[in-house]
Protein backbone atom coordinates (compact mmCIF):
# COMPACT_ATOMS: atom_id res chain seq x y z
CA UNK A 1 0.00 0.00 0.00
CA UNK A 2 1.52 3.40 -0.79
CA UNK A 3 2.76 5.69 2.04
CA UNK A 4 1.02 8.71 0.13
CA UNK A 5 -2.07 8.82 -1.58
CA UNK A 6 -3.73 11.78 -3.51
CA UNK A 7 -6.99 11.44 -5.24
CA UNK A 8 -8.88 12.52 -7.77
CA UNK A 9 -7.47 16.15 -6.31
CA UNK A 10 -9.36 19.14 -7.38
CA UNK A 11 -8.04 23.34 -7.12
CA UNK A 12 -8.84 26.13 -8.93
CA UNK A 13 -8.77 30.04 -8.16
CA UNK A 14 -11.63 32.20 -9.41
CA UNK A 15 -13.06 29.86 -11.91
CA UNK A 16 -9.76 29.21 -14.05
CA UNK A 17 -8.65 25.15 -12.73
CA UNK A 18 -4.93 24.84 -11.83
CA UNK A 19 -5.47 21.20 -11.90
CA UNK A 20 -8.89 19.03 -12.14
CA UNK A 21 -8.25 16.03 -11.08
CA UNK A 22 -4.63 14.61 -10.31
CA UNK A 23 -3.77 11.29 -9.04
CA UNK A 24 -0.50 9.89 -7.38
CA UNK A 25 0.63 7.61 -5.18
CA UNK A 26 3.95 7.62 -3.12
CA UNK A 27 5.66 4.97 -1.37
CA UNK A 28 7.53 5.10 2.08
CA UNK A 29 10.86 6.63 1.92
CA UNK A 30 10.44 7.48 -1.66
CA UNK A 31 11.78 10.30 -3.41
CA UNK A 32 10.03 11.99 -6.02
CA UNK A 33 9.78 15.16 -8.20
CA UNK A 34 6.94 17.10 -9.24
CA UNK A 35 9.07 18.43 -12.68
CA UNK A 36 7.27 20.69 -15.36
CA UNK A 37 7.66 24.35 -16.30
CA UNK A 38 6.83 27.28 -14.38
CA UNK A 39 2.65 27.34 -13.82
CA UNK A 40 1.74 23.49 -14.24
CA UNK A 41 0.34 23.39 -10.87
CA UNK A 42 3.52 21.75 -9.01
CA UNK A 43 3.57 24.20 -6.27
CA UNK A 44 0.28 24.44 -5.93
CA UNK A 45 -0.43 20.70 -5.47
CA UNK A 46 2.54 20.54 -2.97
CA UNK A 47 0.28 23.89 -0.54
CA UNK A 48 -2.92 21.94 -0.76
CA UNK A 49 -0.35 18.71 0.48
CA UNK A 50 0.98 21.13 3.12
CA UNK A 51 -2.29 22.67 3.91
CA UNK A 52 -1.65 25.69 2.53
CA UNK A 53 -3.70 25.98 -0.02
CA UNK A 54 -7.50 24.35 -0.08
CA UNK A 55 -8.64 22.29 -2.29
CA UNK A 56 -11.84 22.13 -4.14
CA UNK A 57 -12.25 18.24 -3.90
CA UNK A 58 -10.63 14.90 -3.57
CA UNK A 59 -8.49 13.28 -1.11
CA UNK A 60 -4.67 13.16 0.69
CA UNK A 61 -4.36 10.01 2.20
CA UNK A 62 -1.28 10.05 4.19
CA UNK A 63 0.03 7.16 6.03
CA UNK A 64 -3.60 5.84 5.99
CA UNK A 65 -5.21 9.07 7.66
CA UNK A 66 -6.86 11.55 4.77
CA UNK A 67 -4.95 14.79 5.88
CA UNK A 68 -7.29 17.40 3.91
CA UNK A 69 -9.55 17.94 6.73
CA UNK A 70 -6.50 18.77 8.80
CA UNK A 71 -4.95 22.28 9.44
CA UNK A 72 -1.20 22.98 8.49
CA UNK A 73 -0.23 22.35 11.82
CA UNK A 74 -1.94 18.93 12.41
CA UNK A 75 -0.32 17.44 8.84
CA UNK A 76 3.17 16.61 10.66
CA UNK A 77 4.67 17.66 7.34
CA UNK A 78 7.62 19.91 6.90
CA UNK A 79 8.37 21.96 4.33
CA UNK A 80 11.45 24.13 3.01
CA UNK A 81 10.75 26.91 0.83
CA UNK A 82 12.68 28.53 -2.20
CA UNK A 83 12.60 31.74 -0.10
CA UNK A 84 13.80 29.58 2.96
CA UNK A 85 11.35 31.37 4.87
CA UNK A 86 13.82 31.36 7.63
CA UNK A 87 12.71 34.42 10.84
CA UNK A 88 15.10 36.79 10.66
CA UNK A 89 14.79 37.45 14.65
CA UNK A 90 15.99 34.56 15.53
CA UNK A 91 19.25 32.75 15.90
CA UNK A 92 20.26 29.70 13.66
CA UNK A 93 19.87 27.59 16.89
CA UNK A 94 16.19 29.08 17.72
CA UNK A 95 15.22 28.83 14.04
CA UNK A 96 15.53 25.28 14.34
CA UNK A 97 14.22 25.22 17.47
CA UNK A 98 11.17 26.72 16.75
CA UNK A 99 8.87 23.45 15.70
CA UNK A 100 10.34 22.15 18.99
CA UNK A 101 9.28 24.66 21.05
CA UNK A 102 5.71 24.86 19.53
CA UNK A 103 5.28 21.02 20.38
CA UNK A 104 6.54 21.93 23.78
CA UNK A 105 9.51 19.73 23.73
CA UNK A 106 11.74 19.92 26.90
CA UNK A 107 13.99 22.43 26.19
CA UNK A 108 17.13 19.66 27.60
CA UNK A 109 15.65 17.56 25.03
CA UNK A 110 15.08 20.47 22.74
CA UNK A 111 18.65 21.50 22.70
CA UNK A 112 20.21 18.32 22.14
CA UNK A 113 18.26 17.38 19.28
CA UNK A 114 18.54 20.80 17.30
CA UNK A 115 22.49 20.29 17.46
CA UNK A 116 21.87 17.10 16.27
CA UNK A 117 20.38 17.76 13.62
CA UNK A 118 22.68 21.16 13.12
CA UNK A 119 25.34 18.56 12.95
CA UNK A 120 23.52 16.61 10.09
CA UNK A 121 23.46 19.52 8.37
CA UNK A 122 27.11 20.11 8.97
CA UNK A 123 25.96 23.75 10.78
CA UNK A 124 26.71 23.05 14.58
CA UNK A 125 29.52 26.09 14.50
CA UNK A 126 26.67 28.17 13.06
CA UNK A 127 24.22 27.83 15.89
CA UNK A 128 24.59 31.48 17.52
CA UNK A 129 24.39 32.89 14.29
CA UNK A 130 21.50 34.86 12.59
CA UNK A 131 20.04 34.22 8.98
CA UNK A 132 21.55 37.36 7.54
CA UNK A 133 25.00 36.53 8.47
CA UNK A 134 24.73 33.09 6.30
CA UNK A 135 24.85 32.34 2.65
CA UNK A 136 22.06 31.14 0.99
CA UNK A 137 23.22 27.92 0.87
CA UNK A 138 23.97 28.04 4.50
CA UNK A 139 20.33 29.31 4.63
CA UNK A 140 18.87 26.39 3.14
CA UNK A 141 20.39 23.63 4.93
CA UNK A 142 18.98 25.78 8.20
CA UNK A 143 15.22 25.34 6.94
CA UNK A 144 16.10 21.71 5.79
CA UNK A 145 17.43 21.47 9.60
CA UNK A 146 14.60 23.10 11.21
CA UNK A 147 11.90 21.25 9.03
CA UNK A 148 13.76 17.50 10.14
CA UNK A 149 13.93 18.69 13.30
CA UNK A 150 10.13 18.03 14.33
CA UNK A 151 10.80 13.83 12.65
CA UNK A 152 7.88 14.74 10.27
CA UNK A 153 5.97 12.22 8.40
CA UNK A 154 6.36 14.22 5.30
CA UNK A 155 8.58 16.27 3.99
CA UNK A 156 7.73 18.86 1.34
CA UNK A 157 10.74 20.75 -0.92
CA UNK A 158 9.38 23.39 -3.02
CA UNK A 159 12.35 24.51 -5.26
CA UNK A 160 14.41 24.61 -2.40
CA UNK A 161 18.16 24.83 -4.68
CA UNK A 162 16.38 27.76 -7.35
CA UNK A 163 17.96 30.67 -5.86
CA UNK A 164 21.28 28.97 -5.20
CA UNK A 165 24.16 29.43 -7.32
CA UNK A 166 25.10 25.85 -9.37
CA UNK A 167 28.29 24.67 -7.28
CA UNK A 168 26.36 25.16 -4.10
CA UNK A 169 23.34 23.60 -5.69
CA UNK A 170 25.33 20.53 -6.71
CA UNK A 171 26.85 19.93 -3.38
CA UNK A 172 23.25 20.58 -1.68
CA UNK A 173 21.51 18.05 -4.02
CA UNK A 174 23.87 15.99 -2.88
CA UNK A 175 23.67 16.46 0.72
CA UNK A 176 19.64 16.83 1.01
CA UNK A 177 19.83 13.25 -1.51
CA UNK A 178 22.09 11.61 1.32
CA UNK A 179 20.25 12.92 4.38
CA UNK A 180 16.87 11.68 2.76
CA UNK A 181 18.65 8.35 2.15
CA UNK A 182 20.09 8.61 6.01
CA UNK A 183 16.41 9.55 7.51
CA UNK A 184 14.79 7.29 5.42
CA UNK A 185 11.78 10.29 5.12
CA UNK A 186 9.11 10.49 2.17
CA UNK A 187 10.14 13.49 0.17
CA UNK A 188 8.28 15.34 -2.22
CA UNK A 189 10.55 18.12 -4.77
CA UNK A 190 9.17 20.43 -6.81
CA UNK A 191 11.35 21.89 -9.44
CA UNK A 192 10.97 22.77 -13.23
CA UNK A 193 14.88 21.56 -13.54
CA UNK A 194 15.04 18.45 -15.14
CA UNK A 195 18.76 17.87 -14.57
CA UNK A 196 17.91 18.03 -10.81
CA UNK A 197 14.64 15.67 -11.35
CA UNK A 198 17.13 12.91 -13.04
CA UNK A 199 19.60 13.32 -10.18
CA UNK A 200 17.74 13.10 -7.29
CA UNK A 201 14.37 11.29 -7.73
CA UNK A 202 13.69 7.84 -7.07
CA UNK A 203 10.62 8.33 -9.19
CA UNK A 204 9.23 12.13 -11.56
CA UNK A 205 5.75 13.13 -12.21
CA UNK A 206 6.16 15.12 -15.52
CA UNK A 207 3.43 17.69 -14.92
CA UNK A 208 2.12 19.98 -17.67
CA UNK A 209 -0.94 22.06 -17.82
CA UNK A 210 -2.43 20.84 -14.27
CA UNK A 211 -2.13 16.62 -15.47
CA UNK A 212 0.77 14.32 -14.52
CA UNK A 213 1.84 13.67 -18.14
CA UNK A 214 3.82 10.67 -17.42
CA UNK A 215 5.24 8.75 -14.19
CA UNK A 216 8.28 6.51 -13.67
CA UNK A 217 11.79 6.50 -12.85
CA UNK A 218 14.64 8.90 -14.43
CA UNK A 219 15.40 6.55 -16.94
CA UNK A 220 11.90 5.82 -18.02
CA UNK A 221 11.17 9.79 -18.51
CA UNK A 222 14.78 10.03 -20.49
CA UNK A 223 14.51 7.40 -22.66
CA UNK A 224 10.66 7.02 -23.30
CA UNK A 225 9.08 10.16 -23.54
CA UNK A 226 5.42 9.81 -24.11
CA UNK A 227 4.57 12.53 -26.27
CA UNK A 228 5.87 15.84 -27.68
CA UNK A 229 5.87 17.84 -24.49
CA UNK A 230 7.86 15.05 -22.47
CA UNK A 231 10.31 14.88 -25.16
CA UNK A 232 10.47 18.48 -25.44
CA UNK A 233 10.95 19.04 -21.33
CA UNK A 234 13.38 16.19 -20.93
CA UNK A 235 16.64 16.50 -22.76
CA UNK A 236 17.38 18.38 -26.02
CA UNK A 237 15.08 15.81 -28.44
CA UNK A 238 15.37 16.50 -32.05
CA UNK A 239 11.32 15.69 -32.52
CA UNK A 240 10.64 14.65 -36.33
CA UNK A 241 7.00 14.92 -38.04
CA UNK A 242 6.60 11.82 -39.96
CA UNK A 243 7.52 13.59 -43.43
CA UNK A 244 11.00 14.45 -41.96
CA UNK A 245 11.34 11.53 -40.57
CA UNK A 246 10.88 9.71 -43.32
CA UNK A 247 13.12 11.29 -45.38
CA UNK A 248 15.21 11.22 -42.72
CA UNK A 249 15.34 7.30 -41.86
CA UNK A 250 14.65 6.83 -45.43
CA UNK A 251 11.33 4.46 -45.07
CA UNK A 252 7.98 5.16 -44.10
CA UNK A 253 7.07 6.00 -40.68
CA UNK A 254 3.65 7.11 -39.36
CA UNK A 255 4.20 9.35 -36.68
CA UNK A 256 6.16 12.06 -35.00
CA UNK A 257 9.64 10.52 -34.18
CA UNK A 258 12.20 11.89 -31.10
CA UNK A 259 15.56 11.28 -31.19
CA UNK A 260 18.21 11.58 -28.06
CA UNK A 261 21.29 14.15 -29.66
CA UNK A 262 23.33 11.75 -28.48
CA UNK A 263 21.73 8.89 -30.15
CA UNK A 264 23.44 10.47 -32.84
CA UNK A 265 26.87 9.33 -34.75
CA UNK A 266 28.97 11.27 -36.56
CA UNK A 267 31.52 9.62 -38.81
CA UNK A 268 34.45 10.53 -40.93
CA UNK A 269 34.07 7.05 -42.90
CA UNK A 270 31.06 6.01 -44.78
CA UNK A 271 28.40 8.17 -47.18
CA UNK A 272 29.06 11.98 -46.41
CA UNK A 273 25.71 12.63 -45.93
CA UNK A 274 25.55 15.72 -42.89
CA UNK A 275 26.70 18.73 -42.88
CA UNK A 276 27.80 20.79 -40.16
CA UNK A 277 26.20 24.25 -39.86
CA UNK A 278 27.13 24.77 -36.55
CA UNK A 279 29.40 23.62 -33.61
CA UNK A 280 29.06 25.22 -30.12
CA UNK A 281 31.71 23.33 -26.98
CA UNK A 282 29.51 23.03 -24.41
CA UNK A 283 32.98 21.36 -21.79
CA UNK A 284 32.77 17.49 -22.44
CA UNK A 285 30.03 17.65 -25.15
CA UNK A 286 29.92 19.33 -28.67
CA UNK A 287 26.81 19.97 -29.70
CA UNK A 288 26.56 20.28 -33.62
CA UNK A 289 23.58 21.80 -35.63
CA UNK A 290 23.51 19.33 -38.49
CA UNK A 291 21.64 19.36 -42.08
CA UNK A 292 21.26 15.30 -43.35
CA UNK A 293 19.15 14.45 -46.15
CA UNK A 294 17.02 18.09 -45.96
CA UNK A 295 16.68 17.72 -41.97
CA UNK A 296 18.12 19.67 -39.37
CA UNK A 297 19.76 17.85 -36.51
CA UNK A 298 21.08 18.54 -33.06
CA UNK A 299 23.88 15.95 -32.25
CA UNK A 300 26.01 15.64 -28.89
CA UNK A 301 29.28 14.46 -28.96
CA UNK A 302 31.64 13.41 -26.51
CA UNK A 303 34.12 15.81 -26.48
CA UNK A 304 37.30 12.77 -25.90
CA UNK A 305 39.76 13.92 -28.19
CA UNK A 306 40.66 17.08 -31.39
CA UNK A 307 39.49 13.96 -33.47
CA UNK A 308 35.84 15.09 -32.17
CA UNK A 309 35.83 18.36 -33.22
CA UNK A 310 35.01 19.06 -36.78
CA UNK A 311 34.56 22.71 -38.48
CA UNK A 312 31.81 24.11 -39.53
CA UNK A 313 30.63 23.11 -43.24
CA UNK A 314 32.81 19.96 -42.85
CA UNK A 315 31.21 16.69 -44.39
CA UNK A 316 30.41 13.34 -42.72
CA UNK A 317 28.33 10.34 -42.31
CA UNK A 318 25.57 10.10 -40.24
CA UNK A 319 24.13 7.26 -38.69
CA UNK A 320 21.30 6.96 -35.97
CA UNK A 321 20.70 3.82 -33.42
CA UNK A 322 17.44 2.14 -34.17
CA UNK A 323 16.72 1.73 -30.82
CA UNK A 324 16.74 4.82 -29.65
CA UNK A 325 14.44 6.27 -32.10
CA UNK A 326 11.06 6.93 -29.59
CA UNK A 327 7.90 7.23 -31.44
CA UNK A 328 5.81 9.96 -29.38
CA UNK A 329 1.67 11.32 -29.28
CA UNK B 1 33.97 52.79 -7.98
CA UNK B 2 35.98 55.23 -6.28
CA UNK B 3 34.29 57.50 -3.34
CA UNK B 4 36.95 59.49 -3.63
CA UNK B 5 35.99 62.75 -5.64
CA UNK B 6 39.01 64.76 -7.31
CA UNK B 7 39.72 68.02 -5.56
CA UNK B 8 36.79 70.71 -6.82
CA UNK B 9 34.14 68.26 -7.38
CA UNK B 10 34.86 67.09 -3.98
CA UNK B 11 34.58 70.56 -2.31
CA UNK B 12 31.52 71.97 -4.25
CA UNK B 13 30.05 68.89 -2.71
CA UNK B 14 31.29 69.94 0.58
CA UNK B 15 29.98 73.44 0.16
CA UNK B 16 26.64 72.13 -0.28
CA UNK B 17 26.07 70.04 2.32
CA UNK B 18 27.60 72.66 4.86
CA UNK B 19 25.78 75.06 3.04
CA UNK B 20 22.73 72.88 3.70
CA UNK B 21 23.54 72.31 7.35
CA UNK B 22 24.10 75.87 8.05
CA UNK B 23 20.38 76.83 6.36
CA UNK B 24 18.75 74.31 8.27
CA UNK B 25 21.13 75.02 11.86
CA UNK B 26 21.11 79.00 11.82
CA UNK B 27 17.28 79.66 13.24
CA UNK B 28 17.66 76.96 15.63
CA UNK B 29 21.44 78.15 16.81
CA UNK B 30 19.88 81.78 16.88
CA UNK B 31 16.63 80.54 19.16
CA UNK B 32 19.27 78.64 21.53
CA UNK B 33 21.11 81.74 21.73
CA UNK B 34 18.31 84.17 21.94
CA UNK B 35 17.07 81.38 24.30
CA UNK B 36 20.25 81.41 27.21
CA UNK B 37 20.81 85.65 26.48
CA UNK B 38 19.96 87.75 29.48
CA UNK B 39 19.08 90.92 27.13
CA UNK B 40 19.63 91.07 23.28
CA UNK B 41 17.86 94.24 20.94
CA UNK B 42 20.20 97.06 20.28
CA UNK B 43 23.39 94.92 20.20
CA UNK B 44 25.16 92.42 17.79
CA UNK B 45 26.15 90.38 20.52
CA UNK B 46 23.62 89.52 23.71
CA UNK B 47 24.82 91.42 26.80
CA UNK B 48 24.69 88.30 28.79
CA UNK B 49 23.87 85.06 29.08
CA UNK B 50 21.36 83.32 31.61
CA UNK B 51 19.33 80.37 32.27
CA UNK B 52 15.84 82.25 33.97
CA UNK B 53 13.74 81.56 30.82
CA UNK B 54 14.89 77.81 30.86
CA UNK B 55 13.96 77.60 34.47
CA UNK B 56 10.65 79.98 34.59
CA UNK B 57 9.41 77.47 31.82
CA UNK B 58 9.78 74.38 33.74
CA UNK B 59 8.72 76.03 36.97
CA UNK B 60 5.70 77.07 35.05
CA UNK B 61 2.52 75.18 35.87
CA UNK B 62 0.86 75.97 32.83
CA UNK B 63 3.20 74.77 30.84
CA UNK B 64 4.05 71.40 32.91
CA UNK B 65 0.26 71.00 31.95
CA UNK B 66 0.27 71.43 28.50
CA UNK B 67 3.30 69.64 27.97
CA UNK B 68 1.81 66.38 29.90
CA UNK B 69 -1.56 66.84 27.94
CA UNK B 70 -0.06 66.84 24.79
CA UNK B 71 1.78 64.10 25.33
CA UNK B 72 -0.94 62.34 26.73
CA UNK B 73 -2.97 63.01 23.71
CA UNK B 74 -0.33 61.78 21.03
CA UNK B 75 0.70 58.48 23.27
CA UNK B 76 -3.38 57.94 23.17
CA UNK B 77 -3.96 58.45 19.26
CA UNK B 78 -0.46 56.13 19.10
CA UNK B 79 -1.45 53.51 20.91
CA UNK B 80 -5.11 53.64 18.89
CA UNK B 81 -2.83 53.91 15.80
CA UNK B 82 -0.77 50.55 16.65
CA UNK B 83 -3.91 48.57 18.29
CA UNK B 84 -6.15 49.22 15.27
CA UNK B 85 -3.96 49.01 11.96
CA UNK B 86 -1.43 46.26 12.85
CA UNK B 87 -3.96 43.75 12.90
CA UNK B 88 -5.31 45.86 9.72
CA UNK B 89 -2.16 45.67 8.03
CA UNK B 90 -1.72 41.79 8.60
CA UNK B 91 -5.28 40.90 7.92
CA UNK B 92 -4.86 42.72 4.29
CA UNK B 93 -1.55 41.52 3.18
CA UNK B 94 -1.91 38.11 4.36
CA UNK B 95 -5.27 37.45 3.67
CA UNK B 96 -6.33 40.25 1.28
CA UNK B 97 -3.59 41.06 -0.66
CA UNK B 98 -6.14 42.91 -3.12
CA UNK B 99 -7.26 45.46 -0.59
CA UNK B 100 -3.72 46.97 -0.28
CA UNK B 101 -4.51 49.13 -3.53
CA UNK B 102 -7.54 50.32 -1.68
CA UNK B 103 -5.81 50.89 1.52
CA UNK B 104 -3.20 53.09 -0.44
CA UNK B 105 -6.22 55.28 -1.21
CA UNK B 106 -7.68 55.35 1.96
CA UNK B 107 -4.53 56.72 3.67
CA UNK B 108 -4.15 59.41 1.66
CA UNK B 109 -7.23 60.83 2.58
CA UNK B 110 -6.33 62.39 5.73
CA UNK B 111 -3.89 64.51 3.35
CA UNK B 112 -5.60 65.30 0.45
CA UNK B 113 -8.45 67.50 3.11
CA UNK B 114 -6.84 70.49 4.71
CA UNK B 115 -6.51 70.72 8.67
CA UNK B 116 -8.61 74.08 8.54
CA UNK B 117 -11.11 72.01 6.47
CA UNK B 118 -11.72 68.88 8.34
CA UNK B 119 -11.70 70.89 11.36
CA UNK B 120 -14.72 72.60 10.37
CA UNK B 121 -16.64 69.08 9.43
CA UNK B 122 -15.38 67.76 12.76
CA UNK B 123 -17.17 70.67 14.88
CA UNK B 124 -20.10 70.36 13.05
CA UNK B 125 -20.24 66.48 13.69
CA UNK B 126 -19.29 66.37 17.51
CA UNK B 127 -19.98 69.98 18.43
CA UNK B 128 -23.38 68.24 19.83
CA UNK B 129 -25.41 65.51 19.94
CA UNK B 130 -24.63 62.21 21.54
CA UNK B 131 -21.56 62.59 20.29
CA UNK B 132 -20.10 65.62 21.51
CA UNK B 133 -16.43 65.62 22.05
CA UNK B 134 -15.45 68.85 21.18
CA UNK B 135 -13.04 70.49 24.04
CA UNK B 136 -12.31 67.19 25.23
CA UNK B 137 -9.10 65.13 24.44
CA UNK B 138 -11.06 62.72 23.12
CA UNK B 139 -11.60 64.15 20.27
CA UNK B 140 -8.18 65.17 19.63
CA UNK B 141 -6.93 61.64 19.88
CA UNK B 142 -9.54 60.24 17.10
CA UNK B 143 -8.20 63.31 14.72
CA UNK B 144 -4.92 62.59 15.61
CA UNK B 145 -5.24 58.43 14.85
CA UNK B 146 -6.38 59.77 11.20
CA UNK B 147 -3.32 62.27 10.74
CA UNK B 148 -1.08 59.19 11.79
CA UNK B 149 -2.84 56.51 9.76
CA UNK B 150 -0.74 57.40 6.33
CA UNK B 151 2.50 57.52 8.39
CA UNK B 152 1.66 54.08 10.11
CA UNK B 153 0.73 52.61 7.06
CA UNK B 154 3.26 53.00 4.67
CA UNK B 155 6.45 52.75 7.41
CA UNK B 156 4.86 49.21 8.34
CA UNK B 157 3.63 48.43 5.06
CA UNK B 158 7.46 48.98 3.62
CA UNK B 159 8.58 46.66 6.72
CA UNK B 160 6.03 43.69 5.92
CA UNK B 161 6.85 43.70 2.06
CA UNK B 162 10.60 43.04 2.57
CA UNK B 163 9.88 40.30 5.05
CA UNK B 164 8.27 37.87 2.84
CA UNK B 165 4.97 37.47 5.14
CA UNK B 166 3.23 34.79 3.44
CA UNK B 167 6.25 32.53 3.36
CA UNK B 168 7.10 33.27 7.22
CA UNK B 169 3.55 32.77 8.33
CA UNK B 170 2.97 29.50 5.96
CA UNK B 171 6.62 28.31 8.08
CA UNK B 172 5.59 29.01 10.85
CA UNK B 173 2.20 27.50 10.79
CA UNK B 174 3.13 24.12 9.62
CA UNK B 175 6.23 23.78 12.00
CA UNK B 176 3.25 24.27 14.88
CA UNK B 177 2.44 27.92 15.37
CA UNK B 178 -1.30 29.04 15.72
CA UNK B 179 -2.03 32.10 13.18
CA UNK B 180 -1.80 34.16 16.58
CA UNK B 181 1.83 32.20 17.83
CA UNK B 182 2.75 32.87 13.80
CA UNK B 183 2.08 36.61 14.10
CA UNK B 184 3.13 37.28 17.64
CA UNK B 185 6.80 35.65 17.51
CA UNK B 186 7.88 35.58 13.74
CA UNK B 187 5.89 38.43 12.31
CA UNK B 188 5.50 41.16 15.08
CA UNK B 189 9.31 41.12 16.24
CA UNK B 190 10.74 41.43 12.32
CA UNK B 191 7.98 44.81 12.41
CA UNK B 192 9.89 46.81 15.47
CA UNK B 193 11.89 48.54 12.97
CA UNK B 194 8.72 49.99 10.77
CA UNK B 195 6.55 50.44 14.16
CA UNK B 196 9.60 52.27 15.19
CA UNK B 197 10.25 54.76 12.29
CA UNK B 198 6.44 54.94 11.99
CA UNK B 199 5.86 56.02 15.66
CA UNK B 200 8.16 58.43 15.52
CA UNK B 201 7.36 59.91 12.41
CA UNK B 202 4.01 60.52 13.80
CA UNK B 203 5.20 61.16 16.99
CA UNK B 204 7.22 64.32 15.79
CA UNK B 205 4.46 65.86 13.10
CA UNK B 206 1.54 65.43 16.00
CA UNK B 207 3.57 67.01 18.91
CA UNK B 208 4.16 69.83 17.06
CA UNK B 209 0.09 69.65 15.81
CA UNK B 210 -1.38 73.05 16.16
CA UNK B 211 -4.16 73.66 13.57
CA UNK B 212 -6.55 70.77 14.85
CA UNK B 213 -5.69 71.18 18.79
CA UNK B 214 -6.34 74.94 18.43
CA UNK B 215 -9.57 74.82 16.90
CA UNK B 216 -11.02 71.61 17.77
CA UNK B 217 -10.28 71.90 21.99
CA UNK B 218 -8.45 75.72 22.21
CA UNK B 219 -7.64 76.26 25.73
CA UNK B 220 -10.44 73.48 27.19
CA UNK B 221 -7.50 71.39 27.02
CA UNK B 222 -4.11 73.64 25.78
CA UNK B 223 -1.35 71.28 24.40
CA UNK B 224 1.85 72.61 23.83
CA UNK B 225 1.01 74.05 20.71
CA UNK B 226 -1.49 76.11 21.82
CA UNK B 227 0.40 77.26 24.90
CA UNK B 228 2.82 78.39 22.55
CA UNK B 229 0.49 80.56 20.47
CA UNK B 230 -1.06 82.05 23.46
CA UNK B 231 2.32 83.02 25.02
CA UNK B 232 3.18 84.75 22.03
CA UNK B 233 2.99 87.80 23.45
CA UNK B 234 4.83 87.43 25.92
CA UNK B 235 9.23 87.34 25.99
CA UNK B 236 11.10 86.01 22.85
CA UNK B 237 13.78 84.55 25.16
CA UNK B 238 10.88 82.75 27.24
CA UNK B 239 9.05 81.41 23.87
CA UNK B 240 12.38 81.08 22.47
CA UNK B 241 13.38 78.76 25.56
CA UNK B 242 9.96 76.55 24.54
CA UNK B 243 11.14 76.09 21.07
CA UNK B 244 14.12 74.65 22.21
CA UNK B 245 12.60 72.68 24.89
CA UNK B 246 10.57 71.44 22.45
CA UNK B 247 13.07 70.52 19.74
CA UNK B 248 15.07 69.03 22.96
CA UNK B 249 12.37 66.73 23.55
CA UNK B 250 12.68 65.69 19.99
CA UNK B 251 15.79 65.14 19.50
CA UNK B 252 16.36 63.13 22.98
CA UNK B 253 13.27 60.95 21.72
CA UNK B 254 14.33 60.38 18.45
CA UNK B 255 17.96 59.25 19.61
CA UNK B 256 16.28 56.96 22.11
CA UNK B 257 14.14 55.46 19.35
CA UNK B 258 16.87 54.60 17.45
CA UNK B 259 19.13 52.69 20.22
CA UNK B 260 15.83 50.81 20.87
CA UNK B 261 14.99 49.98 17.38
CA UNK B 262 18.62 48.85 17.02
CA UNK B 263 17.98 45.21 16.27
CA UNK B 264 20.96 42.99 16.91
CA UNK B 265 19.43 40.51 14.09
CA UNK B 266 19.97 43.29 11.77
Amino acid sequence: MSYVSVQHLQKSYAGTPVFSDINCEIGKGEFVTLLGPSGCGKSTLLRCIAGLTAVDAGQIILDGQDIVPLSPQKRGIGMVFQSYALFPNMTVEQNVAFGLRMQKVDAGDSRQRVLEILRLVELHDFAARYPHQLSGGQCQRVALARSLVTRPRLLLLDEPLSALDARIRKHLREQIRQIQRELGLTTIFVTHDQEEALTMSDRIFLMNQGKIVQSGDAETLYTAPVDVFAAGFIGNYNLLDADSASKLLQRPVSGRIAIRPEAIELSRNGEADALIRSHSLLGNVIRYRVEARGVELVVDVLNRSAADLHPDGARLSLSIDPSALCEVA
Amino acid sequence: MSRAEPGSVGLYHRVVVYLLFAILLLPLAGTLVYSIASSWSATVLPSGFTFKWYVQLWSDPRFLHAFGQSLLVCVGALVLSVVLILPLLFVVHYHFPKLDALMNILILLPFAVPPVVSSVGLLQLYGSGPLAMVGTPWILIGCYFTVALPFMYRAITNNLQAINLRDLMDAAQLLGASTFQAAFLVVLPNLRKGLMVALLLSFSFLFGEFVFANILVGTRYETLQVYLNNMRNSSGHFTSALVISYFFFVLVLTWAANILSKDKSQ
